[in-house]
């Protein structure tokens, strides 16, 4: 499908067209999609494929006793016992941080099931569900033990262990900071609260999914996988298979969505991959709705009990937490089961300048299934913790919540900022975007409107959050984690054909950031190559450098400076040619619009590329024989990565009756550096806020006392719609950050990180006047309720 | 590939202009019996439970659940998919809008979004910011938050209003 320039065109300030870095340019992706002629996992049909099924436990914690499977159809079902003896080994994400409890997690389940839904068997038949009729065949005998559903009570001693061998249910305990009782001792005012989030299942709405096949002539094994890492899915595949790199290939198609869920090695992924070449065909898997909200991974269930001290103004002298974070049974690969609970240890204290601070972190193995690194991770969680903690400071000295926010943020005189845990804030201006937040949601005639009630005799209430996002983490920052993927040198190739296009291949994976049209972008911006003649080759393992893929707000900071660094080599090198062919000198040659000029004279990348490629006997006896091709890698100048931040303000009504809340307002002001497009920039806000909301006031995965979960559809799992998410406003502060190439911050998970903060103290500033407080999430209309009837202020539900 | 079924029909109908005839199993639902057998990927499956709207179809020009619907229960009845609409007009200005609005980032829920709003855009010439988005609950999308969608599609309206 030819696109026309035309459809890029973008007007800048002086009335020019642009398209470079900073261009509104139109996705190059969206054709494709829009005609419905994306290719997704489920779309890829091989010749004689067959489809996989799996039977899951149906039991949270239990010993298998026996299988009972029919005898003709005997071939078709394969157990653990099937891959044990093929060698399979188990997946086995250890964290080197001391005290780690290492976990290995059999693909399917060996002798013991630890989560309902776990897989224990796998069916192939022609179709999917004639591979279920198989699955419903198979009968499983169970010796049930008792479940941990609990975080609390499964980290206290002498609960069941899921892993009978470990002393407790602990994967880590963490501890930042010191003991500082007696330096906060005496400050005038406490606020202690407990806290608690529920858990989620992520739920892009492309579900996981695979084709395996083996490649007769290539000799490889090939994984179509929808996964945000292919690179990291390939050596985990290695780990399991005992196949060499080479041997394995993954191929991340169009993906829909990830958001995290897409950012690990999954049981499913190396059955496949075993049973195809075990059975020398080709297989599919396809996560159904109701395999991704029972047995995937799920996020986000933390416990935290902190007390803060602040000065009679309300400026913070310390903070000290305890959080519990549920990490379900196993440790996934590669990111493990600790990093979400130590990225709270090292995170809590958000975008606040304050002397003493002190913080447990426990993550907890339950009999849940485990957890992956949703879009935010743990930051979510900590905005929706401290942000509450500030609002309950400022309750406490008697003053609006955001002046009390004004007052501990870090100001922009003090940037760059090493922060109490050692964060390197790089720059921005934190209060500025609280002021403009304050201003741009009107608090004053919210202020007036509540003084005068509603017609309809809804609470109205108003609530801010501000904080920042680090991104782009370094080789130090994970290097500390001592998990099986630590990022370096993120790489780019770049190769001009010889029409004078552009090949970028590049390791990380897009599936919706506009990663096919932002990093065009940035090639054009150095080389000036038109936009539709630059094509980005993405998530093959085959086709590009080796990459940890997309996740941590990183692809534009790593893989965008990587493409500009690359670009610019080529620049050069089209310098150097352009100065023989031009018969100038080097220092006069200057590259623009996509023409190597020196004084009248000028001369096409193309005609240097067909230079290169079909005429070299034209070119200069010292022309670099790398060509017109060349990897980069490209790290910042900072380990630290990048640090966006925001602040977000709601307006809310809430109906005192019946426990309803409508979001009246929603501003994001906020600051990602230098936009390459900020179309796209916006639209990561507006989605992140999307399912900010989902998080504050519907999402849930609850379980009940037997660990069996709960909400199995997307009628129970409620997934925020169009009359859920308000008309977003969104205003840009941008500040570039010093490290970066353009000046770019990493961004994709801001907009998830505020809203759950933001909601919970607009709610509570409307139930403020009923003495009532929502402390936990998802602040669901029962929970309003209960809150108001332990107020004492309305009759119970 | 339901063919294997024993109790499998002849199914026929039309899908996109073109008459169609495939034996199905009575459980395969539409949106399959277009996929696996005539392989028509645009719509998706973001559930089989019938609320994500990823595939949506329209059956007799009335949007549907595909995997709601059964094949065997569709004979003799007019289909059209995502891919039979790229000479459709009002499908061609929704496209505009969406990518000029930024309304879709992964695009799965793309195709279903399409042809609801389609629907609406034929249905609603009056529809405002509130009524599109109480027409459109019907889809879900994990990515864009809507807004995007709905810019698009009050756009869609504003310009057919103006001609
Ligand atoms: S797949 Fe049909 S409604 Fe979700
Ligand atoms: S664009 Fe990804 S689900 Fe809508």
């Amino acid at each position: 499908m030819s696109l026309q320039g035309a459809a890029y065109k973008t007007q800048a300030a002086g009335g020019r067209i642009v398209f470079g870095v900073g261009a509104r340019v139109r996705r190059k992706e969206d054709d494709r999609l829009l005609r419905g002629r994306g290719r997704f996992v489920a779309d890829i049909a091989l010749v004689g494929m067959r489809e996989l099924a799996f039977v899951r436990s149906p039991v949270a914690h239990a010993r298998i006793l026996s299988f009972d499977i029919p005898e003709q159809v005997r071939g078709q079902v394969f157990t653990w016992q099937d891959l044990e003896q093929a060698g399979v080994r188990p997946i086995r994400a250890a964290s080197g941080l001391p005290g780690f409890k290492v976990s290995e997690q059999p693909p399917l389940a060996a002798d013991k099931v630890r989560f309902v839904g776990e897989p224990i068997a796998v069916t192939v038949a022609d179709t999917r569900a004639e591979a279920e009729d198989l699955a419903s065949q198979v009968v499983a005998e169970f010796d049930e033990l008792p479940p941990n559903v609990d975080m609390l009570a499964a980290a206290a001693p002498g609960a069941p262990r899921v892993h009978e061998h470990w002393s407790d249910n602990i994967f880590l305990e963490t501890r930042v900071g010191q003991s500082f009782e007696k330096d906060v001792a005496a400050a005038p005012v406490t606020v202690s609260r407990s806290i608690r989030t529920q858990r989620q299942c992520i739920v892009p709405l492309e579900g996981k999914g695979l084709v395996a096949h083996w490649d007769r002539q290539a000799e490889q094994l090939v994984l179509y996988t929808a996964t945000q890492m292919p690179h990291i899915v390939r050596s985990g595949l290695s780990e399991c298979l005992g196949l060499p790199l080479e041997a394995i290939r993954v191929i991340a198609p169009d993906v829909g969505g990830g958001f995290g869920w897409k950012g690990l090695l999954q049981p499913e992924e190396v059955i496949a991959a075993w049973l195809c070449v075990h059975l020398d065909c080709p297989l599919r898997w396809m996560e159904d709705r109701r395999e991704h909200l029972v047995a995937a991974a799920n996020a986000r269930e933390h416990h935290y009990e902190i007390t803060a001290y602040a000065d009679a103004d309300g400026r913070l002298l310390g903070i000290d937490a305890d959080a519990w974070v549920d990490a379900g049974a196993y440790s996934i690969y590669p990111f493990s089961a600790c990093l979400e609970a130590a990225q709270v240890g090292s995170i809590l204290p958000g975008p606040y300048d304050f002397p003493h601070y002190r913080c447990r972190t426990f993550s907890v193995c339950t009999n849940k299934p485990p957890i992956v690194p949703f879009r935010g991770v743990a930051r979510a969680n900590v905005c929706f913790a401290m942000e509450q903690i500030i609002d309950a400071i400022a309750r406490a000295v008697g003053r609006e919540a955001w002046e009390v926010r004004l007052l501990n943020l870090v100001p922009p005189e003090k940037m760059p900022f090493d922060n109490i845990t050692g964060k390197h804030f790089d720059s921005g201006d934190y209060p500025e975007s609280l002021r403009r937040a304050v201003a741009g949601i009107d608090l004053a005639s919210v202020r007036r409107r509540q003084l005068q009630g509603e017609p309809d005799g809804r609470l109205v209430g108003v609530g801010f959050a501000t904080y920042c996002e680090q991104g782009a983490h370094g080789t130090a920052v994970y290097h500390g984690w001592g998990i099986p993927m630590v990022p370096g040198y993120e790489q780019v190739q770049a190769r001009i054909t010889a029409d004078g296009g552009l090949e970028l291949r590049a390791g990380i994976q897009s599936h919706g950031q506009g990663m096919e049209t932002s990093f065009a972008q940035v090639a054009h911006e150095v080389l000036g190559i038109p936009l539709e003649r630059i094509r980005l080759v993405h998530g093959d393992t085959g086709l590009t450098p080796y990459s940890t893929g997309t996740w941590g707000s990183r692809s534009m900071v790593m893989t965008g400076g990587a493409v500009a660094t690359a670009c610019r080599r080529l620049a050069d090198r089209l310098r150097r040619i352009a100065a023989h062919l031009l018969q100038a000198r080097l220092d006069d040659v200057t590259l623009s619009g996509g023409k190597l000029r020196s004084g009248q004279a000028d001369i096409t990348i193309a005609e240097i590329a067909r230079t290169w490629y079909l005429a070299p006997q034209l070119l200069p006896a010292d022309v670099d024989p790398g060509g017109l091709e060349v990897t980069a890698g490209y790290k910042p100048k900072s380990d630290h990565g990048t640090f966006s931040y925001a602040t977000h303000a709601a307006v809310v009504a809430v109906d005192a009756e019946v426990g309803l809340v409508e979001i009246l307002d929603y501003l994001v002001v906020e600051d990602a550096g230098t936009m390459v497009n900020p179309a796209i920039v916006e639209g990561q806000i507006f989605g992140g806020v999307a399912q900010g909301i989902g998080t504050a006031l519907y999402e849930c995965s609850p379980y009940d006392d037997a660990g069996q979960p709960l909400a199995s559809t997307l009628m129970d799992y409620l997934l925020p719609g169009f009359t859920e998410v308000p008309a977003i406003r969104i205003e840009h502060m941008e500040t570039p950050s010093p490290y970066t190439e353009f000046g770019v911050k990493g961004l994709g998970e801001g907009g998830v990180i505020a809203p759950s903060a933001v909601l919970c103290n607009a709610i509570n500033d409307a139930l403020k006047a009923r003495g009532a407080i929502v402390t936990d999430q998802p602040i669901t209309p029962a929970r309003i309720l209960a809150a108001l009837h332990n107020a004492g202020a309305e009759p119970p539900p | 590939m339901s063919t294997a079924s024993p109790n499998a029909r002849l199914v026929s109908l039309t899908v996109n202009g073109r008459p169609v005839a495939r034996l199905a199993a009575p459980r395969t639902h539409l949106a399959d019996f277009l996929r696996e057998g005539e392989l028509l990927t645009g719509a998706h499956l973001g559930c089989e439970q019938g609320v994500c709207g990823a595939c949506t179809l329209l059956l007799d020009g009335e949007p549907v659940r595909g995997c709601l619907a059964y094949a065997v229960a569709c004979e003799g009845r007019a289909v059209t998919t995502i891919e039979g609409l790229d000479q459709d007009e009002i499908a061609a200005r929704l496209r505009e809008a969406f990518t000029a609005e930024h309304a879709l980032q992964c695009g799965f829920c793309t195709p279903g979004m399409l042809i609801s709003a389609r629907d609406v855009v034929e249905r609603l010439p009056d529809a405002d910011d509130a009524r599109v988005r109480v027409e459109m609950s019907g889809n879900l999308c994990r990515c864009t938050g809507y807004v995007g969608i709905v810019k698009a599609i009050r756009r869609v309206l504003e310009d057919r209003k103006a001609r």
